[in-house]
């Protein structure tokens, strides 16, 4: 009887999950100029006009440098940061952490609001390089908490066993401890990287004329057509994430730590 | 010469409150030496500034007549196996035995002999392709013996090696230790705070206590003899006393035990002990025996309880003087609970302690 009532939970929730989904999928292919469900006939007219809009296409170019660009450095600028919490007990350790997640427990409109009004404090900044600090602050408590987990579950000895068998402490955190980080650091890039390119609150204030990730350009899309073009970069987005996480986990193989 | 020698190590962690306070210790060349004391006794902070981890105050380390007070922790040639065992865990056991050899740049071939020597002497032959998780806790402390032994280091360093594993594992693994340990013919420096196991395995052992020697020597004399009140307490002497010394004579004192004199030996640091002053007297449970209570001769005493241990009985006896426990043989006559006896005490196998107050 539970194992029944199980499934059937797990079904409705499925629904709920992919149902949405499904829904802008089947849209997407549909003859209507209006966005429809059920669509009515047939076309992959609004695929080819996702890739005829250069809004679309300029603003995904922007959102990948941008996610590539801000996860990376908020990983190396995380991995000295989680090493010192996880292996240093120092008297400021536990507000240290408090401090790094912040950006995680404060909201992203008020964060983007926040940061518009200081950015614009400090004078004449590119809209690009407004956008990569203001990703990178956000991703870099995910780097700090998703690296510090996996360096907890590491033996903190297995670096003084290196260097008494004669690594020196460099070799030592090259040798032992930078290998069993690889899933951490693999977890928080993909994290990192879906983070920033789907996010709208921090965009949404930081983006200026001409400079546009692609969330925000099919949010002001969205306000002047609703037409299924929408529909298909949405699937298409899907595979591209979809495609993304296989390939992560595929290579590095995630599955053992997410 | 020693090999190891340790002279006045001073090790304070807190200002003016040294973990180590002029710490002086030789170990001999392939001795096995192990430090003994509670937690927070020193025997770490030792451990740890002859592996190098720990830059002393002052003091010096020296090795081979070699001094290592300021050599890096990586250049010291020195084995180091940990309670966690602190195995690699991305390497298979093969690699994590090589580790110190490829550091070392030793030719392949040779590593490769090397690594499945060592994994021979400690029966993993067959394992050296799994990884440290596919292993259980005796397995993995194996392998780190390997680790630490197939660098044929200076001195062999064991920081509680055997907490981990469960009790049964334990008293084989001592013997694996032991074994290991003569046949390479290192020099052992072997850290616990369990005094079976360093009874057991031991050449010598050192009590420690707040930073300092208690008293050194073999698990027998130790055993047998121990010099002061927190070493007697500490090798698990289960009964104890005090009592005003009535006489001294002939390298034996004279105390009244509930009316009867009777003759003790003696340890004291402060010199020979005069009538009067008070002394510490230490027996274990199988050091006195339980008669009937119509006989003439002991003190007399209830029982209060008796506990079963296979081969002897353990009684909780009430006297006078105290309560004491008492092991009998479990062939011998029973007694009840609240049944009158007497004990007799094997006072040659008794000690008495006098210390400042």
């Amino acid at each position: 009887m539970i194992s029944r009532w199980m499934y059937i939970s797990l079904v409705i929730l499925y629904c709920f999950l992919l149902g949405p989904f499904i829904i802008i999928f089947m849209a997407s292919f549909g003859a209507n100029a209006n966005l429809a469900f059920p669509p009515q006939g047939f076309t992959l007219d609004w695929f080819a006009n996702v890739f005829e809009t250069s809004q679309f296409i300029d603003s995904f170019w922007i959102s990948l440098q941008l996610a590539l660009l801000s996860t990376i450095v908020s990983l190396v600028m995380g991995m000295p940061v989680a090493y010192a919490l996880t292996r240093f007990d120092f008297a400021a350790s536990g507000t240290v952490e408090t401090v790094f997640s912040a950006p995680i427990l404060v909201p992203g409109l008020v964060i983007g609001f926040a940061m518009l009004n200081f950015f614009v404090l400090l004078g004449d900044m590119q809209v690009m390089t407004g956008l990569f600090i203001g990703h990178t602050a956000i991703l870099f408590p995910y780097s700090v908490r998703v690296i510090s987990a996996s360096l907890r579950n590491l033996d903190p000895y297995v670096e003084d066993a290196a260097v008494s068998l004669g690594a020196n402490r460099l070799r030592g955190f090259l040798l032992v401890v930078l290998p069993n980080m690889q899933a951490g650091i693999a977890a928080a890039f993909v994290l990192g990287f879906i983070t920033s390119f789907n996010n709208v609150p921090v965009s949404l204030f930081l983006s200026g004329p001409g400079v546009t990730t692609l969330p925000v350009s099919m949010l002001s899309y969205l306000e002047y057509y609703f037409d299924p073009t929408i529909a298909a970069l949405s699937t298409l987005l899907v595979i591209f994430t979809v495609v993304l996480v296989q390939a992560a986990e595929r290579v590095l193989g995630l599955s053992q730590f997410v | 010469m020693p090999h190891l020698e340790i002279h006045d190590l001073t090790v304070s962690y807190e200002k003016n409150k040294p973990t180590l306070e002029r710490f002086s210790l030789n170990v001999e060349q392939g001795e096995l030496l192990s430090l003994l004391g509670p937690s927070g006794c020193g025997k770490t902070t030792t451990l740890r500034s002859v592996a190098g981890f720990i830059q002393p105050d002052a003091g010096r380390i020296v090795i081979n007549d070699r001094d290592y007070t300021r050599l890096p922790p990586n250049k010291r040639d020195i084995g180091l196996v940990f309670q966690s065992y602190a195995l690699f865990p991305h390497l298979t056991v093969f690699y994590n035995v090589a580790f110190g050899l490829r550091m070392r740049r030793i030719p392949k071939a040779e590593v490769h002999s090397r690594v499945s020597n060592a994994l021979k002497m400690v029966g993993l032959e067959a394992f050296a392709d799994r990884r440290p998780s596919q292993l259980s806790g005796g397995q993995q402390q194996r392998v780190a013996l390997a680790r630490a032994t197939v660098i044929e280091p200076q001195v062999l360093l064991l920081d509680e090696p055997l907490s981990n594993l469960d009790a049964r594992l334990r008293v084989d693994m001592r013997q694996e230790i032991r074994r290991l340990q003569q046949q390479l013919g290192i020099t052992t420096l072997y850290v616990t705070h369990d005094q079976v196991e360093a009874m057991s395995i031991s050449d010598r052992v050192v009590v420690m206590n707040q930073g300092a020697i208690e008293q050194i020597g073999t698990p027998e004399r130790i055993f047998a003899a121990p010099e002061t009140v927190f070493v007697a307490d500490f090798m698990g002497f289960d009964n104890h006393f005090s009592a005003a010394v009535l006489s001294v004579k002939d390298g034996k004192l004279t105390v009244n035990w509930g009316g009867a004199p009777i003759e003790l030996q003696w340890r004291s640091k402060l010199g020979s002990p005069h009538p009067g002053a008070r002394a510490e007297i230490f027996f274990r449970a199988d050091n006195a025996s339980l008669l009937a209570g119509t006989e003439r001769q002991g003190l007399p005493g209830q029982v209060i309880l008796h506990t079963f241990h296979g081969n002897s009985l353990r009684y909780l006896v009430e006297t006078q003087v105290g309560e004491f426990s008492i092991m009998q043989d479990s062939a011998s006559e029973r007694f009840e609970p609240g049944a009158a006896v007497r004990v007799r005490p094997h006072t040659e196998k008794w000690i008495a302690i006098l210390e400042e107050t």
